[in-house]
């Protein structure tokens, strides 16, 4: 039951953070007034529209479209599927997981189960690669810090969405290496039953996790600011 | 005090007690008189030692049994026990509240009464148990009950009936056998002189009032109530009239073991020691040798069963499954399932329950992945025989009749128990069990079954169900005739049948022969079978006159046949011998076409053979199985409960199928949720934790072809046919097999999926340290910026 809370928190936060920060940077109205219960106002205006907008142009056909229109597909042949095998892993183990482990008592079970373990393979092995070769590229270089009160004040730590990102792609990755441990230890003669029980739950919440980490970067990456030619 | 004493000294004190009744407006009467109950008794003092129990013996009537007196009555626990252990509320334990009980409790095995001639397994149990009929719903009457199982009851119950239930009962024979009251000996005794044996022979001889004193060593009971008359009385006293036959029973104490005060020295257990127990509850592989048998491991570690199985003085047996302490109210019962005592977990899950008690172990359970005990009881590995192709075929003792020892054997290998069958239980956790198939006939009105008794199915059947008889009673005629080293027997097929001492035959294996072999009448001698009338010409002037001899002794051999079809004749060629005033007589046939040679009947002038077609048939195709019927008995014998059926349609249900006869009057076979099998938990033999399943790893039950899942059970029942269900391992655990067997598949790869895994782990976790220690570097000033 806490799971379920923790997770519905977390993901439905996550999602109305994204949607703010999209609605904060993109809508000149949400700069029209400094009072927060008119940009709150603003904003679930403008969310509602949105949904609206976007449940009208669901189909599957659009669907298609936005799918094959994302950059993936210009990747060279090994990066295309090692992304897209990265990506399809990753949606259908937090699909099964979140699904089952919220919706169904007994949790996930039968043919989904051993597709979800099937799927937890490939996508530790994906994001192994994907660390090991593309790591690099997400590595921040924060200044040498100072000891002084600013380390503390988020104002002055220089919280840009580029560098959220980064921080994104390195706490999923973390949640990720935490999710293959936490997936292969019990499957070793390691650990007796309190054991088994701790790392089941850690498995859980570090699914929170990484779907946590993934919605950040998705959202910052898919959905950032179109960029105008002059910017 | 004399017995004429005695006797007016009861009559006195029954009208004391008649006057007193009415003044106090008694609400009810009891079936007995009430013992006193001394109350100081009732609380315990704390002292762990038990008092050693010199008792003054008390029969029915409460008097004081004086053992050197003459015809002595047997003793009587509720007056004897009973003022010091409260008998009223004995009665209400587990053992023996089963029909007055408003609580059922976890399925336990059912009483079977088994009945090889109907061909019927009927699962019975007061209590409302999926899959069982109460015996009175199944038109058993308590003495019925009695006589069919008393011999594995401890008494009371069914055994002891009230006065109304006498009363209401006018078939029963409880003025003659008396009550079998509770036996407190039969679990409390010490002694090894307690004879479950004995107790089983005193019940099947309606020695009802006297079985615990014989089987409890207290004294010698001879005599069998089941041969007096019904109207004898116990204050009939002996039958002067026979010595030999219908002798009354009585009762002569071991004398040794009273004191001067008449005071019997019980040597008595507070808990029962483990053999008492097991006498009614020993569940054994069939065909095992009794050496090869191990412990439970609670017994191998020192354990009694009463160390678990405790109980006040109510008698309510903590029974240790999950979810009887909140079933009973007791919450003491927690303690004492697998996981209270080892665990120290309630039904739920919780941390409740102190674990540990007497010494249990904290078991590791490593690499045990955590849905097996979510879904599985803790029996699943560690009880019972482990899963093997076919599962494991056994004898309970109930159910079997075992540990009844003498000259005759109880023991029987039907009805057919498996086990261990992995099921559901009421939890939803799957769990082992006993499984038997029921077999009985019945009367189906819409969806409703009626079982038929077996003596219903019989007087409706005639002799359809007596081929074994009729040639039994021919064979043993026959054996009057025959020399010592000869044995009369029938040869049919591949068998050769040989009367047995209970009156019935038995079937060898003949070697070499054709199944579809004609049957003859023979006489064995050594390993040679000679036919019994041999073919020669009766014509002939240099015949054997031997043979004419000895034609005459099997003629009068053959007289001697109880309800005989007709005149016993001979026939060689066209030749009739006969019997004529104890002569032999030697014609011609009357009849053409004459029959081949050999020994018949001759009725009505037709003559008739020695056993029909039908009978040789019949035993022919059952020679070498466990089952008592064929196809061709059980359409017969429901065309003949068609004929007399008052209302429904006639069934018979074997093999997990229900059998009736359709229009066109053939068999039809269907299933039917009343034909399923009935199943009941187990929980021990406990194996030691190295013989548990996942012992040698996942695929221990993971694998594409393993016995745990996979394995097939074939439906077994009286009936011999090919039509019987066959269920799937995983099919009784509402698993599907497919996917059972694509998981155990994956275990193939498993090894390398967790190598790959692990390398991973290593890889990942090595970048993510090494971009942590750049960022620190970065952060704290180490690095510069590349």
């Amino acid at each position: 039951m806490l799971f379920t809370i923790v997770t519905i928190l977390v993901l439905a936060g996550t999602f109305l953070g994204l949607a703010a920060h999209r609605f904060w940077t993109t809508r000149e109205e949400a700069r029209s007034t400094i009072l927060y219960a008119e940009i709150a106002k603003k904003f679930f205006a403008w969310f509602a529209l949105r949904a609206i907008q976007m449940w009208r142009q669901a189909s599957p056909k659009a669907w298609r479209a936005r799918l094959l229109g994302l950059p993936l597909w210009r990747q060279p042949v090994l990066e295309k599927w090692l992304y897209a095998a990265f990506y399809g892993s990753f949606l259908y183990l937090a699909a099964s997981g979140f699904f089952f482990g919220v919706f169904v008592p007994r949790g996930l079970f039968g043919y989904p189960l051993v597709a979800h373990v099937m799927a937890g393979g490939l996508f530790a092995v994906c994001l192994t690669i994907v660390v090991l070769f593309k790591g690099r590229n997400f590595i921040a270089v924060p200044k040498p810090a100072s000891l002084s009160l600013a380390l503390i004040d988020p104002r002055k730590m220089g919280i840009t969405p580029a560098r959220v990102k980064l921080w994104a792609f390195w706490i999923f990755a973390a949640a990720g290496f935490l999710l293959t441990l936490s997936a292969v230890l019990p499957m070793l003669p390691l650990l007796r039953t309190p054991g088994q029980r701790f790392m089941f739950e850690f498995h859980r919440y570090s699914a929170v996790l990484s779907a946590l980490a993934a919605m950040v970067f998705a959202g910052l990456e898919l959905f950032e600011a179109p960029r105008t030619p002059d910017a | 005090m004399s017995r004429a004493g005695r006797t007016s000294r009861r009559a006195g004190g029954a009208a004391l007690a008649a006057v007193l009744a009415l003044a106090a407006a008694a609400p009810a009467q009891t079936a007995a008189p009430a013992a006193p109950q001394n109350q100081k008794h009732v609380v315990w003092d704390g002292n762990r030692t038990l008092p050693a129990h010199f008792i003054p013996l008390r029969d029915e009537n409460d008097e004081l049994i004086v053992p050197t007196e003459t015809g002595p009555l047997p003793y009587s626990a509720r007056f004897t026990c009973g003022p010091c252990h409260d008998y009223a509320k004995i009665q209400g334990g587990w053992h023996f509240g089963a029909m007055t009980s408003s609580r059922n409790g976890r399925p336990g095995e059912p009483w079977l009464q088994v009945d090889p001639r109907t061909g019927t397994i009927l699962p019975l149990s007061y209590r409302k148990w999926p899959g069982t009929f109460d015996p009175r719903a199944a038109g058993l009457t308590a003495w019925d009950f009695t006589m069919l199982f008393g011999r594995h009851m401890p008494g009371g119950g069914p055994a002891e009936p009230t006065d109304a239930e006498v009363e209401a009962e006018p078939d029963g024979r409880w003025s003659v056998s008396g009550r079998a009251e509770v036996n407190c000996l039969a679990c409390h005794n010490r002694s090894g002189r307690q004879d479950h044996s004995e107790w089983a022979k005193q019940m099947l001889r309606e020695n009802l009032r006297w079985a615990a004193t014989a089987a409890g060593g207290v004294g010698e009971v001879g005599g069998m109530a089941s041969r007096l008359k019904g109207t004898w009385d116990i204050y009939d006293g002996p039958n002067l009239d026979d010595h030999e036959w219908a002798v009354v029973p009585e009762v002569r104490y071991r004398t040794v073991d009273f004191d001067s005060k008449h005071r019997y020295f019980f040597d008595l257990n507070y808990q029962p020691a483990d053999d008492r127990c097991l006498a009614c509850h020993s569940v054994s592989p069939k065909d095992a040798a009794m050496w090869s048998a191990d412990a439970d491991v609670h017994s191998a570690a020192g354990l009694k069963c009463t160390d678990c199985h405790r109980n006040d003085l109510g008698h309510a047996i903590v029974r240790g499954y999950e979810g009887e302490a909140a079933e009973t109210g007791n919450p003491a019962a927690a303690s004492f399932t697998c996981r209270g005592c080892h665990l120290g977990e309630d039904a739920e899950g919780a941390k409740t329950v102190t674990p540990g008690r007497l010494g249990a172990p904290y078991p590791r359970h490593t690499g045990i992945p955590l849905v097996h005990f979510k879904r599985l009881a803790c029996t699943v590995c560690h009880s019972g025989p482990k899963p093997k192709d076919g599962f494991t075929r056994v004898r309970t003792s109930r159910a079997n009749r075992l540990g009844v020892y003498g000259v005759a054997t109880w023991s029987t290998d039907t009805p057919a128990i498996t086990e261990p069958v992995y099921k559901k239980d009421a939890a939803d956790r799957i769990s082992p069990h006993r499984l038997v198939w029921p077999a009985y006939w019945a009367v189906r009105s819409g969806r409703d079954l009626t079982p038929l008794e077996p003596a219903t199915v019989e007087a409706a059947a005639g002799d359809l169900l007596k081929p074994e008889e009729h040639i039994a009673k021919v064979l043993i005629a026959l054996t009057q005739v025959m020399g010592e080293d000869e044995m009369p027997v029938l040869v049919s097929g591949k068998f050769v049948f040989l009367p047995n001492v209970d009156g019935g035959i038995d079937a060898a294996a003949r070697a070499g022969a054709q199944p579809d072999a004609p049957a003859f009448w023979g006489i064995r001698k050594g390993a040679e079978v000679l036919p019994l009338v041999p073919d020669f010409d009766p014509a002939a002037a240099d015949k054997d006159p031997a043979i004419e001899t000895r034609f005459q002794e099997f003629l009068q051999a053959l007289g001697s046949v109880a309800d005989r079809p007709g005149e016993p004749v001979i026939v060689v060629r066209k030749t009739l011998y006969r019997l004529v005033d104890g002569f032999l007589d030697v014609s011609e046939l009357p009849a053409e076409p004459g029959p081949a040679t050999g020994p018949g009947w001759l009725a009505d002038g037709q003559f008739r053979a020695l056993a029909s077609d039908f009978d040789v048939r019949t035993v022919t195709a059952k020679a070498g199985t466990e089952q008592t019927l064929t196809e061709e008995q059980v359409t017969l014998v429901l065309g003949a409960l068609a004929k007399g059926a008052a209302k429904g349609d006639p069934v018979y249900l074997s093999g997990g199928r229900l059998f009736r006869l359709d229009k066109g009057g053939r068999l039809d076979a269907s299933a039917d949720r009343a034909a399923e099998p009935v199943t009941w938990p187990l929980a021990h033999n406990v194996r030691p934790a190295q013989q548990s399943l996942g012992w040698g790893g996942c695929t221990d039950c993971h694998s594409g072809g393993s016995d745990f899942f996979f394995t097939k059970l074939k439906a077994t029942g009286p009936m011999l046919t090919k039509n019987v269900a066959t269920r799937s391992a995983a099919s009784f655990m509402g698993l599907g097999g497919l996917f059972q067997r694509v998981f155990g598949l994956s275990f193939i790869v498993r090894p390398v999926f967790k190598v790959v895994l692990v390398i991973c782990a290593i890889v990942a976790g090595s970048l993510l340290f090494l971009a942590s220690l750049v960022a620190l570097g970065r952060f704290a000033g180490f690095l510069e910026k590349r």
